[in-house]
């Protein structure tokens, strides 16, 4: 993405931007931001997560008596679960296929990996109209607000990433990556496969972890 | 680099002067506004220490900012000695255009103003800790047990009994005539601290200390005042922005002689319950309805009838809130006629109100001066 | 990245207020940062000096209770969040590509953007005042004062608080991710990570800092605008939530935030102290280490303003806090021996650097009072806090960012501004700045708490607060002859030629002001100092 800029850039305003740009090889300008930007996400989700036990603690039963049963991983968080880590290797295969010029396989993968996000997030808001009518509400004591924060955040994030893929799906269609040029690829599987990280840590804390 | 500013003559001395005449308008404007300079000198300097702690554990913090302040002022003359130093010998002569040494660092320096000034803050930190772990108690069988409730925008203060179980008496004036917080000097005190709706600070400054009052936390600390301060009154102050009245937070701390205090508390306890309700007159005539709600009564005007007794029956809505309705003859800010108990909502509470004479009248809730309508009574 | 690097190529040729408008040029970035924040310094000076006014002398005299708490809350927050902050980062954006010979930032639309995004942001604190009422719960905006109490008297103000924030946060974050790149990415052949100026040090370290930091107070401020707005319940002790969480999440940025405050104009005073007493940095990697130091360090201090809560382990965050007076002092020492045996020249930027060493010396002498713990039970939450904290982000921040304007002036402008009222403003600036704060350490020692829009006459606050409130409004004068002089100057002022301070690095290599993309050609980087060694000779500097 950066390598073939440097011709547009009339020499005389820009003369040493061949050299200053890039030339030491390594990981590129956007790859490199989005990194830095995953570490923000990460000390984000980071401050929520220490809300999350530090209300946990405090409270005299986690979960609250009348929600106890409440949540349940079947029949839609689980197989959400699942439906999710798949696409962060279908996310993989498109970025493998694009390495090595591949673009059929690059656009099939993307479009499943799409497909599923999608899914996940019907699924999720599913899961939130059942939790809705058993009474699991925002305003339900520190118990129904952190759950909706955290899966709420996730889940824009999630959107966000589908948003993004979509582009990416996109500009792939028209032809604009190859093994030479696809930072956008590379830049949106990783935030792709750290959405997928956050819900793997959500799910086990709000499914998995033992109440008291 | 050939008009470089540096070989210009310096506009220095133009400073200079603006400077030195500035300052002596500065001090004029000040003595000319009634400030005493030799006064202020003197202010100025012990200014620069906390007040005489009343309390054991304040003198022991007042030690300790002694400290604190002796290497402070120590390191702050050293260091900015140098500073001073520095720009008055190394001044550039003009026409100078040879470079000083290029000095790029020394190892052994850095060693020394990283090791020297770490001991310092150790030694510090040691020093604190102890005076920390001597001033920051809660006994488990205090002599005598306070527990201050603070409230927008308003103090109380519970005795409790021996057990901390059960309230002996609750002081709901603050400050002023017959109000203020009793404490026995030369006894130990511990405080518990309650708020019923934000965080507040329950801060004296002669104590040297403060804590916060945390909603949904019960703070604790002892202390101890002297005994030889017995019949001193001490000036408190909410210290955490808790909203618009938070300037109003004020209470007092009266130290009483340990006779003198249990003497105090009980008379207080016997003035709190022994009377019985009288009983109802029945013929107490007109009864008023006055309702709070967000801070705000929901009657603006109110009418009694002249030189007869008459009940106001006061519905406080707001939870967690206390109110009131006071009577002041003309403005809110008159004379006060009448003044019922203060309480937290939601609940209602009847007043007895005695004869008054015909006029105009302000009905206002003592904690909040913005809740205010008329009564005319005729 | 073919469209991105052509725009601004394009743009470059379009002159005028669209030009600006539309730039991704860093160096036109920077200014607009320095005028949007400067903008602001004047708005939030205005309501200080109101609340100035009102504390001269005991009785309410010009505004209510509600008044004053929105008064001292906005200017707080603006100071902090779309002055201080903001300046730096335009300080920033202006130097360090130039600083490291590269042509632009790394992402010069995100750099755009990150910039619009506080002119909205600060419009959007502000709007508060006339939809009923700002936040007025104090820059900390602790619940629940800050959630939905009857006397808190904070309405949309609060929630327009949130969103300003949050969008100045992203802005930041955009800003650091965009400086690091930059840094690690772009720096010219020979730019190696130890010939960098210290002021790219200072950057590298600041953009670390807001890149692990302001994420959380995004959190925070979420979680409050979740309480206020749609029944949550994180704060809200009534259902089991905890005030005091927000304290610890809410200062685990906002203490970082104070370095982010600070170290870009450490590392402004790191160039200017070199240039005029013709000297290098001395220690400059012990200077670097100090730096880092520090931005460890800060991640550990946060409890130290929640000592009084009764909520968190004392011994610890003492130590800590402490302990990080042992970086600053190291930079302190290295500072004063810059100017030991050098060649000084007392030019205006040196005045400012000089006014720079001196208050933040006292502030920070202050803060190793609130790090032992008892004396921040008599202090905390007291004028004398005030006092500390202007020291270290006006006596400190402030004066760096003064030294830094007068000395990079030049550079941007291509004329300089006049020495004799730079001098006169320094003069006045410094006596109102002692003026106005070191009284203020008196009067926390005699007790007065902070935020009250009044107090007793028979306190013995009077002559103390009057004292406060003449300085005041010298500060306010000392910024008449500051803007008489940027405006004249800008017009009349003398041509400053490519390097008017015979300095050390890059950015003087160039014309005043530089071209587009920077430069036409960059001299050999063989030390932290190419300039000094293209006009010296190498062997000179050793």
């Amino acid at each position: 993405m950066t390598t073939d800029s440097h011709a547009l850039v009339p020499v005389e305003h820009s003369p040493i931007a061949g050299f200053a740009h890039d030339s030491r090889g390594g990981i590129s300008n956007p790859v490199l931001g989005m990194l830095l930007f995953l570490t923000s996400e990460v000390m984000f989700f980071g401050g929520l997560f220490a809300a999350y036990f530090s209300v946990r603690a405090n409270a005299p039963q986690w979960p609250p008596e009348e929600f106890r049963a409440t949540l349940q991983i079947l029949p839609l968080v689980g197989p959400a679960t699942i439906l999710l880590i798949l696409s962060s290797f279908t996310c993989q295969f498109a970025v493998w296929a694009i390495r090595r010029d591949d673009r059929t396989a690059f656009l099939r993968n993307m479009t499943v990996t799409v497909a599923l996000g999608i899914t996940f997030l019907l699924m999720q808001g599913t899961d939130y109209v059942t939790l809705g009518s058993e009474g699991l509400t925002l305003s339900s004591g520190t118990f129904g607000t952190t759950y909706y924060t955290l899966t709420g955040f996730h889940g824009a994030h999630v959107f966000g990433g589908v948003i993004m893929l979509s582009v990416v799906l996109y500009r792939g269609m028209a032809g604009q990556f190859s093994s030479r040029h696809h930072d956008a690829v590379e830049g949106a599987s990783l935030y792709w496969h750290f959405v997928d990280v956050v819900w793997i840590l959500l799910f086990s804390l709000l499914y998995l972890l033992p109440g008291r | 680099m050939s008009s470089s500013p540096r070989t210009r003559p310096t506009p220095g001395t133009v400073v200079t002067v603006s400077a030195v005449l500035l300052l002596i308008a500065l001090a004029a404007a000040a003595v000319a506004l009634g400030f005493d300079p030799l006064g202020g000198a003197q202010g100025f300097v012990t200014g620069l220490y906390p007040p005489v702690a009343v309390t054991e554990q304040g003198a022991r913090i007042r030690d300790l900012y002694t400290i604190v302040f002796l290497v402070a002022a120590a390191i702050f003359l050293l260091v900015e000695g140098l500073i001073i130093w520095s720009v008055i010998r190394y001044r550039r002569k003009p026409g100078d255009d040879t470079l000083p040494a290029q000095t790029h660092g020394n190892n052994l320096a850095e060693l020394v103003w990283t090791i020297v000034p770490s001991l310092i803050v150790v030694g510090l930190f040691v020093v604190s800790w102890q005076t920390l772990n001597a001033v920051d108690t809660a006994a488990a069988d205090p002599e005598t047990r306070i527990r201050a409730v603070a409230g927008q925008f308003q103090w109380q203060f519970d005795y409790l009994s021996d057990d901390g179980q059960t309230v002996l008496y609750t002081q709901s004036q603050a400050a002023g005539e017959g109000g203020g917080m009793a404490v026995p000097a030369g006894r130990t005190v511990q405080l518990t601290l309650t708020s019923q709706d934000v965080i507040h600070a329950f801060y004296v400054p002669q104590f040297l200390f403060k804590r916060d009052v945390v909603p949904g936390r019960v703070n604790q600390f002892d202390f101890k005042v002297n005994a030889s301060d017995a019949g001193q009154t001490f000036r408190g102050q909410c210290a955490e922005l808790c909203g618009t009245g938070h300037r109003i937070m004020l209470f007092e701390v009266h130290a009483l002689s340990p006779a003198d205090f249990d003497a105090w508390l009980d008379a207080k306890i016997a003035e709190a319950n022994p009377t019985p309700p009288p009983p109802p007159s029945g013929e107490a005539g007109v009864t008023l309805e006055v309702s709070a709600l967000n801070v705000a009564f929901e009657q603006a005007s109110l009418t009694a009838p002249a030189g007869a007794p008459f009940q106001i029956v006061f519905d406080n809505q707001d939870s967690g809130v206390p109110h009131n309705v006071a009577i002041h003859k003309d403005l809110p800010t008159g004379e006060e006629v009448f003044k019922g108990e203060i309480f937290s909502g939601p609940d209602k509470r009847t007043y007895d109100v005695a004869p008054l004479e015909a006029g105009a009248y302000a009905f206002v809730c003592t904690v909040h001066p913005t809740m205010t309508g008329t009564l005319t009574v005729e | 990245m073919a469209t991105t690097t052509l725009t601004p190529a394009a743009s470059a040729y379009r002159s005028g207020l669209y030009a600006w408008l539309t730039t991704t040029d860093h160096k036109k970035i920077g200014i607009m940062y320095l005028i949007n924040s400067f903008v602001f310094f004047f708005i939030a000076g205005l309501m200080v000096l109101v609340v100035r006014a009102e504390l001269a002398q005991p009785g309410l005299q010009f505004v209510t209770d509600a008044t004053y708490n929105e008064l001292f809350s906005m200017h707080a927050t603006v100071m902090i969040f779309v002055f201080i902050i903001p300046i730096l980062a335009g300080f920033a954006n202006y130097v360090v590509p130039l600083q490291i010979g590269a042509p632009d930032m790394a992402f010069p639309r995100i750099n755009a953007m990150s910039f619009w995004m506080l002119p909205l942001g600060g419009t959007l604190l502000l709007l508060g005042f006339v939809t009923g009422g700002a936040a007025a719960a104090g820059w900390t905006s602790y619940p629940p004062l800050s959630e939905d109490r009857p006397l808190a008297a904070i309405g949309s103000g609060q929630d327009l608080w949130i969103v300003g924030l949050v969008l100045i946060g992203t802005s930041s974050i955009l800003g650091a991710i965009n400086f690091l790149v930059t840094i690690f990415k772009m720096r010219a052949p020979g730019m190696t990570l130890f010939r960098m100026p210290i002021l790219v040090w200072t950057v590298l370290v600041t953009s670390v800092l807001v890149l692990m930091a302001t994420p959380v107070i995004t959190s925070a401020l979420i979680m409050l605008f979740i309480d206020r707005n749609y029944g949550g319940s994180f704060f809200d002790p009534r259902v089991g939530g905890d005030p005091i969480l927000y304290q610890n999440v809410f200062w685990f940025y906002s203490h970082p935030a104070v370095y982010v405050m600070v170290l870009p104009a450490m590392g402004m005073i790191s160039e200017i102290l070199p240039v005029f007493s013709r000297k290098p940095l001395f220690g400059y990697k012990a200077f670097v280490f100090a730096t880092a130091g520090i931005g460890a360090l800060g991640f550990s201090v946060w409890a130290h303003h929640m000592f009084t809560t009764g909520a968190v382990y004392l011994p610890f965050f003492s130590l800590m806090t402490f302990l990080i007076a042992v970086p600053t002092g190291v930079k302190m020492f290295n500072w004063i021996f810059t100017l030991w045996r050098g060649k000084l020249t007392l030019a205006t930027p040196l005045l400012f650097a000089l006014g720079f060493l001196s208050m933040f010396l006292i502030g920070g002498i202050d803060g190793a009072f609130s790090a032992a713990v008892p004396v921040d039970f008599a202090l905390h939450d007291t004028y004398w806090v005030v006092s500390h904290l202007h020291y270290v982000l006006f006596g400190g921040s402030v004066f760096g960012v003064m030294a830094g304007f007068y000395f990079y002036f030049p550079k941007m402008t291509g004329r300089m501004l006049n020495e004799t009222v730079g001098k006169l403003q320094f003069v006045l600036m410094c006596s109102g700045f002692n003026l106005t704060f070191f009284p203020m350490h008196e009067l926390g020692l005699a007790g007065m708490p902070r935020r009250i829009a009044d107090y007793s006459s028979a306190a013995g606050w009077n002559d103390l607060n009057m004292l406060a409130t003449i300085g005041g409004f010298t500060i306010a004068a000392s910024m008449i002859p500051f803007l008489w002089n940027v405006f004249v100057s800008l017009r009349s002022g003398k041509p400053a030629g490519d390097d008017p301070w015979e300095a050390n690095t890059l950015e003087w290599a160039t014309s005043s002001p530089p071209p587009p993309y920077n430069f036409d050609h960059l001299p050999e980087i063989r030390s932290e100092r190419p300039l000094f060694d293209l006009r010296h000779g190498r062997t000179a500097g050793h």
